[in-house]
């Protein structure tokens, strides 16, 4: 995937067949972090902080819902993804890129929570192929943020 | 933290912010990032700069801290402010806690 043209309202990326395939599916994965992950505190408290705790998880879970419309509204649209033999020409909105990053990273952690939250990130294909699916998961996901995250340095042309 | 580049080497710029006097009252709230091996340093940056509108330096120095530390004291604030932070910053899948201030 490059970098093809970046303006104050869009930007543009080249993407081979392979690359689009892997972003629609990890957009899709979305969301794979457990709602029980989202912790206010470190430790249980009062009332007022299992108040404090719920107003979390609401915030969360409204959040997630906006990011699941957004996902699908991207996907579903014929511009965001366009033929351009032989390649792909993925067209996103600079609004678009804060809830990408959001998506993107959730899935990473939502993975990375589903191969048991290492604390020294694996650096060989685990054995069972539901690990190895993961493992991938958070790795792709966390190179399209990368990717993205390069872009928006990218000064806009005119 | 994740590496995917260099580590950045920046001066002790900040106060600790936890231990500061306080002339606010009622900021008494502490927004509270902490270490994780997932997110990667150039992605907790970017969040740290977008949530509280920091200038790349000042985020890159909490980010350090975070990664460094094992913790940053992100910002000192009233209750309701303080929720609001850690709840964008969970909405980023960044350990965001909020404790009560000494």
């Amino acid at each position: 995937m490059k970098l093809l043209h970046a303006d104050p309202d869009r930007i543009v990326f080249q993407l081979s067949a392979a690359e689009k395939r892997l972003l629609r599916d990890l957009l899709e994965r979305y969301p794979c972090v457990p709602p029980a992950h989202h912790r206010l505190n470190r430790e249980d408290g009062d009332d007022a902080q299992a108040e404090r705790q719920r107003l979390l998880e609401e915030s969360v879970a409204e959040q997630r819902a906006q990011n699941q419309r957004q996902v699908r509204a991207l996907l579903d649209h014929p511009e965001t993804f366009q033929r351009a033999q032989p390649a792909w020409r993925l067209t996103l909105r600079r609004g678009d890129f804060e809830w990408l990053l959001q998506v993107l990273n959730d899935v990473r952690v939502g993975s990375w929570i589903a191969l048991g939250s290492p604390e020294v990130l694996p650096r060989q294909l685990p054995d069972d192929p539901r690990e190895i699916q993961q493992l991938l998961a958070m790795e792709l996901a966390g190179l399209f943020q990368t990717l993205f995250l390069e872009a928006l340095e990218v000064p806009p042309a005119p | 933290m994740a590496d995917i580049s260099s580590p950045l080497v920046l001066p002790d710029l900040e106060p600790d912010i936890a231990s500061r006097p306080d002339v606010d009252l009622g900021r008494g709230w502490l927004v509270i990032c902490w270490n994780d091996p997932v997110n990667y340093m150039d992605y907790v940056t970017h969040v740290f700069q977008k949530v509280f509108g920091w200038s790349r330096t000042k985020a890159e120095f909490h980010m350090l801290q975070v990664h460094q530390q094992g913790k940053s004291v992100l910002v000192r604030e009233t209750l309701e402010k303080a929720e609001h932070y850690v709840h964008q910053l969970q909405h980023y899948t960044l350990h965001a806690t909020l404790e009560r201030a000494e």
